[in-house]
């Protein structure tokens, strides 16, 4: 079944790389699904026969040498789009129970400082280890300067996502620079919702009742075609509404 | 949802014809202060306390910083449909630093006393230095549209 899984997603990614970039347009319902019906429906959607073959053999090796970063480079290739449109088709979005969960590789990388840098393997492979549930990582679009990766993580308990964040913050110190600012926990006091912000990543730790409520996968993967966006009513201005009035400072 | 009450504190103005604002003989000049206790504010959020029309404009009655002067960033107190709740500044008609965006209105988004976001979405732009500000943002930025 893993093996299953990780030679579907091999042959997702050269074919997508490809088509991503004469930028074909995804349905936005397919987003959301698992790894698994992604990368079938894509496959098939797409219905390329003769890439297959090609990538099988190649997919096998690398899948053999490093299966840990062979994974996180699927993340990469899907950002290699630059249509902002496509980006839910560059979510990434992984449900935890369908993974692989490799942590020898991970284990070793904390003890390596002045090689590692605290990067979103690492984070990813941290929030892995604390049981994190429903992870999602989203890329952001260059036009958005936000942040490169947003990403939502959900937890068991307050108790929970709050030993998560501090965790995060713990391996983030030690693996950065000196010149790296320091990173704060933001909502310590709201026990339903914590962020962080690592300059390129944004994390959000939410119950997830309160995911339900705000959607932010949702928002960030379709970003003006978001169903609580177009619910907002359009304002309307009054008719002696001055549009422009001068600033005498 | 909250711009009629903005046409009322510009009805000293004579204007002959509604639809053609650019006819004009005279110039208009407008109020850029920042924002303080008693200011109106534009809620900007789709929560339902924010939306819901009111015969009062929302008003802000407490800024919480050590002056009583509101900029973008700082936690206000608004008296809303009779209620008190926290907001945050996401916007103000007062000029600021030179490359810092300047909005026609002074917006603010509800926030619970936890931080916690009221509404679910921001439409209207948010100016992005928010971010670099010290205090928690990043949860207001999470729930924005779109970034100015």
């Amino acid at each position: 079944m893993q093996v299953k899984t990780m030679n579907l997603l091999c042959h997702s990614r050269k074919v997508l790389s490809s088509v991503l970039r004469s930028s074909v347009l995804l349905k936005p319902t397919e987003a959301f699904g698992s790894i698994c019906s992604i990368s079938k429906a894509r496959c098939i959607s797409l219905s390329v026969p003769q890439h297959f073959t090609a990538n099988l053999t190649s997919c096998q090796h690398s899948h053999h040498t490093a299966s840990f970063t062979g994974h996180f480079d699927i993340k990469r290739c899907y950002s290699e789009s630059e249509e902002s449109r496509n980006s839910e088709s560059n979510g990434v979005i992984e449900d935890d129970s369908h993974e692989l969960d490799d942590n020898s590789s991970e284990n070793s990388s904390l003890s390596r400082r002045s090689l590692e840098t605290f990067s979103l393997d690492v984070l990813v492979s941290l929030l892995r280890q604390e049981n994190a549930v429903d992870l999602c990582v989203i890329k952001v679009p260059e036009q958005i300067k936000y942040a490169e990766y947003f990403i939502v993580v959900s937890g068991v308990s307050p108790r929970h996502l709050r030993a998560m964040a501090l965790y995060a913050i713990k391996v983030y110190k030690f693996l950065k620079k000196d010149e790296d600012p320091n990173v704060k926990i933001e909502g310590k006091d709201a026990e339903d919702w914590m962020c962080i912000d690592f300059g390129n990543m944004v994390v959000h730790f939410m119950l997830p009742e309160t995911r339900e409520v705000y959607e932010l996968e949702k928002l960030w993967t379709l970003r003006s075609y978001d169903e609580q966006l177009k619910s907002i009513p359009t304002e309307t201005l009054p008719e002696d509404f001055i549009f422009d009035v001068e600033v005498t400072k | 949802m909250a711009l009629p009450w903005l046409s009322r504190s510009l009805s000293g103005l004579l204007m002959e014809t509604a639809s053609l604002n650019c006819q004009r003989n005279f110039s208009v000049s407008a109020v850029a202060a920042a924002i303080q206790k008693m200011t109106r504010v534009r809620v900007v959020d789709n929560s339902s306390l924010g939306n819901t029309p009111y015969h009062r404009p929302p008003r802000v009655i407490h800024v919480y910083t050590k002056n009583g002067v509101g900029k973008v960033g700082d936690r206000v107190l608004l008296a809303i449909k009779g209620q008190k709740k926290k907001a945050l500044i996401v916007g103000h008609k007062m000029p600021g630093e030179r490359m810092a965006p300047r909005f026609d209105s002074n917006n603010v988004v509800l926030i619970e006393d936890n931080g916690n976001p009221t509404g679910t979405r921001i439409k209207v732009p948010v100016p992005t230095h928010l971010r670099k500000l010290e205090g928690d943002y990043s949860k207001v930025l999470a729930i924005a549209n779109s970034f100015v």
